[in-house]
Order: structure tokens, then C-alpha cells, then sequence
């Protein structure tokens, strides 16, 4: 069977599959989790960019410092008598003249529950290790690179950010609580430590994994029955090549390469 | 209880409100309260109260004892305990419901010579003001008398400053009402604070926070659940 070998060094393979990270298409996702003490709900947006690129032989491309860049709307709710103090308005008595002394009975307020809702967003880094993957679909060879091993995520520098966020967010509608004046400042620190940066980062994390633990990027595509010169003439028809086989894999030599091996026949 | 902003209104009284009505005269005086949801129709028997001859040896109206009414809202009503109250002539009867989630409601006497929607004599409204701010009030029945509440804001950073603050709830002021004036016409009090408006001799007024009336540019009411 003849074969057609195409060899991609690291510098190209990083050129190639920067480009093929930047196509993965955004993924989203929506669900609830736990924010610390609350029960959030969430939409996430997240693209992949960045990555340097390591052919590992036989069969490993490692891809170091990817970065997914995502953008998340969350929305809880907070149950104030949680963080906040019973309060009771004391019994209150004034002297009236002529009249006498008046008192209003003591009066316990409960507090009540907070909406939130937080958009904000950031990027999130890992390394990962991708196997090939290759494989005839629907009449089309595809070979694509999968993630098989992925570290820890590495959250930016913004992540913390996202607890002043939620802060601000969380102020207005305590504003407009009635009482709750003297100990709003206590009450927003009580929340932002009760999530904390663990309880974010615990959030976040289950999130934003799948989108980097489920990545395939796409590295070639080719229909089986390949178009290898277009027709010229009426008496000159398109010419085909079968595509038998297709085979990818990392050469070390003089230095590491991606090769595709292709099997064609008439 | 739901987060909202602070407006007060003695025609709608809510759970950090109270009204006061001292019974001049022997008799037995018939009473509803009604939700606002009820538009003014009784929908339960009426309450009642029966003033009898004073008892002490003080002039009428001279001394006097406070009745309180505690209302509960339940079953989509208000229920007070007791439903027949005996008072002495001069007493007091206050009415407060503490239930934040109950509607806001009146007091409103059946033939209505005494209701907290229209302050007559020898009657009182008190509210507790919750949030900072300046809130003038007015009368929505168009005497024409007003007064102004400020309201200033308190920082609790330590413990101290909270038992100080407590301590400041404890005191109310107050606004007498009398004869067509207003005094004082303006108050100041810390968030938290109550004031007492006491209604010695008047035609029939409320005292409702001027942007309910600005919200419906009428009396009001609608504005007030």
C-alpha cells in the first residue's frame, strides 16, 4: 500500500494547534453548586487560548499553560438571620403631658433573604497532556488530540478579585433593609468570609474542569475518498485516492515530531 | 420579612408601627381591623371594647392605664386576644401586629369616631424608623399639617457602639399634635429610633410619608400594600 508521511516539528506543531485551540468552539454550561454555606446557580462561557506545545514520544503532546478565559453570571440567595444577629426593637416609653407614660411593646424582626446575582469572569490555567486520536467518521478521517492527563487548575490573579465582586453586589440589597444599618459592614464581611477564597476556588473548580478535561482539538480532517486532482476537461474527470489508513504518532530523531502516516490505493 | 424601602403611613400600619387610642367616655365602643387587602368591608365580627367608670380616685383622664393589643396575623387574618376588653375611662388601648409578613392594616371603630386611618383626639401613632434618611410627612387628608423625621445613620464598628446604640432604641421621640400646630416640626433620631405622634385635639388627619402621596399624586393609599 503506498503511503503519504507529513512530519510536523514542535515549532510547527505549535503553530498548528495554537491555531486549532483558538477554533475549538466556546463551551457553556449551566447547573447549581455549592458557594461556601450557599447553593449558587450558574451560566458559564469559557474559549481556550494560548499553550506551548511538547511532542512527547510514542504518543503524548503536551500542551503547558493553557488558558481557558471564561465568563460566568452567578445567582444565590442569602438568609440573613444565617449571619446576622436576632434583633429586637426594645419596648419603647415616652411621657406625654397630661396624659401619662406610653410604651410600645418590644418588637423581633426577622431577617430576611437576599437575592445575588454576580457576573464576572477570568481565566483559568492548566497543563495537560493529550493523546492522538484518530478515527474514520461518517466517511471522514479525523485526528484529533485528547486530554488525558490535566493538573491542577491554576486560577488568575482576578480570581480574588471575584470576592470584592460578589461584596459589591451583595451591598445594594442590603441597603434597603430596614435596621440593618449598624451591622451591614459585619454582615458583608460575614458572607465574603463564610465563602472565602477555598469555597470560590471549590466553586469554580468542578465548573470549569470538565471544560478542560473534555477538550479535543481537532488537528486534521480529511474525507476518505479524497479528491486528488479536479477534473480538466470532459475527458479528464476528477481523480480520487482511497484514504486506507490513517495513523498518528510522535518520532523522536534529532527532535520530537508529530507524523501523520496516510495508507492510499486507487 | 421582605427587603423593601421604609415609608410609613398611620392609614397602613405595618409591624414596627402602633396606634393608641385613649376612651374618654363609659360606654362599649365596637372595632375591626382590617387588612388592606379587605378595602374597608369586615370581613370578622367586630371587637369590643366596654370603658367603665374609673375606679382610682384621679379625675377622669388624669391618670391612666395602657391596654395592650397584640394582633396576629393568621389564616389570612388578624386575630387579637382579647376580643372583649374592659377598660377604666381614660385608659389607653394599643394596638401593634409584629408579624413582618402580616398586610398592612386599620384600626377602624364601627360607628368609626376613632381609626388609624383618620387621627382624631387623644390618640397616637408611633413608627420605627429602619433606615437613614430625611422623610417628611404630611397629612393625606389635606389639613395641611407636616413635620419632617431625619433620620441619621449609625456605625457600629465594636461591641460598645452596638450596646450604645441599643440603648438609643430605647428612647423615642416625640411630636405632639394639637389644636392645628406641630411640635416639633422636625425631629432627629438615629436609625432604629421611634417617635411617638401624639394627636391631643385634631379634625381627623394621618401622618403618611410624603412620597406616598407623591408616588399616586392623590391620598396615596395605593402605594401602600
Amino acid at each position: 500500500m503506498a503511503q503519504i508521511l507529513a512530519a510536523l516539528d514542535e515549532g510547527g506543531a505549535n503553530t498548528v494547534l495554537t491555531e486549532a485551540i483558538a477554533s475549538v468552539p466556546a463551551l457553556s454550561k449551566s447547573g447549581s453548586g455549592s458557594l461556601g454555606p450557599f447553593t449558587a446557580s450558574y451560566t458559564v462561557h469559557g474559549h481556550f487560548t494560548g499553550g506551548s506545545i511538547d511532542l512527547v514520544a510514542p504518543a503524548t503532546v503536551r500542551i503547558e499553560h493553557l488558558r481557558c478565559v471564561w465568563q460566568m453570571a452567578l445567582s444565590f440567595g442569602i438568609d440573613l438571620d444565617d449571619f446576622l444577629p436576632h434583633f429586637c426593637l426594645p419596648q419603647v416609653c415616652v411621657h406625654i403631658p397630661c396624659v401619662g407614660r406610653v410604651c410600645t411593646p418590644k418588637i423581633c424582626l426577622s431577617w430576611p433573604t437576599i437575592g445575588v446575582t454576580v457576573p464576572f469572569g477570568d481565566d483559568v490555567e492548566a497543563s495537560a497532556d493529550f493523546g492522538l486520536d484518530v478515527a474514520l467518521i461518517g466517511g471522514q478521517w479525523k485526528v484529533q488530540i485528547v486530554v488525558q492527563n490535566l493538573s491542577q487548575l491554576q486560577f488568575g490573579p482576578g480570581t480574588a478579585g471575584i470576592l470584592a465582586l460578589i461584596g459589591a453586589a451583595i451591598t445594594p440589597p442590603l441597603l434597603v433593609i430596614p435596621f440593618i444599618g449598624p451591622f451591614l459592614a459585619g454582615a458583608v464581611d460575614l458572607i465574603l468570609a463564610a465563602i472565602g477564597i477555598a469555597g470560590l476556588t471549590g466553586f469554580l473548580g468542578p465548573i470549569l474542569s470538565p471544560f478542560l478535561s473534555g477538550l479535543k482539538i481537532p488537528v486534521y480532517a480529511q474525507d476518505k475518498h479524497f479528491k486528488l486532482l479536479p477534473a480538466d476537461g470532459p475527458f479528464d474527470p476528477d481523480v480520487f485516492v482511497e484514504l486506507d489508513a490513517v495513523d498518528a504518532r510522535i518520532e523522536h530523531s534529532d527532535e520530537d515530531e508529530l507524523v501523520l502516516t496516510v495508507g492510499i490505493s486507487p | 420579612m421582605n427587603a423593601s424601602i421604609d415609608t410609613f403611613d398611620s392609614r397602613a400600619l405595618r409591624y414596627v408601627d402602633c396606634y393608641g387610642q385613649r376612651f374618654m367616655r363609659e360606654g362599649t365602643y365596637r372595632y375591626h381591623v382590617l387588612s388592606c387587602r379587605e378595602q374597608g368591608l369586615a370581613s370578622q365580627p367586630a371587637r369590643t371594647i366596654k370603658v367603665v367608670p374609673r375606679s382610682g380616685e384621679g379625675k377622669n383622664g388624669a391618670t391612666m392605664t395602657q391596654h395592650s393589643v397584640p394582633l396576629r396575623w393568621t389564616r389570612g387574618r388578624f386575630a387579637s386576644s382579647p376580643v372583649e376588653l374592659e377598660i377604666e375611662v381614660g385608659d389607653l388601648v394599643l394596638w401593634n401586629c409584629p408579624d413582618p409578613a402580616a398586610p398592612a392594616y386599620e384600626i377602624v371603630g364601627d360607628p368609626a369616631f376613632f381609626a388609624s386611618t383618620r387621627l382624631v383626639n387623644e390618640c397616637g401613632f408611633t413608627h420605627a424608623f429602619g433606615t437613614p434618611g430625611s422623610y417628611a410627612w404630611a397629612d393625606a387628608h389635606g389639613s395641611g399639617l407636616e413635620g419632617t423625621v431625619h433620620v441619621k445613620e449609625v456605625a457600629c464598628k465594636t461591641r460598645g457602639d452596638l450596646e450604645r446604640w441599643q440603648q438609643q432604641l430605647a428612647q423615642a421621640a416625640l411630636v405632639m399634635i394639637a389644636d392645628g400646630k406641630v411640635r416639633p416640626h422636625e425631629v432627629e433620631i438615629v436609625t432604629g429610633q421611634t417617635v411617638y405622634f401624639a394627636i391631643v385635639t385634631c379634625g381627623g388627619i394621618s401622618i403618611t410619608d410624603k412620597r406616598l402621596l407623591d408616588e399616586r399624586g392623590g391620598d396615596g393609599r395605593a402605594a401602600v400594600r
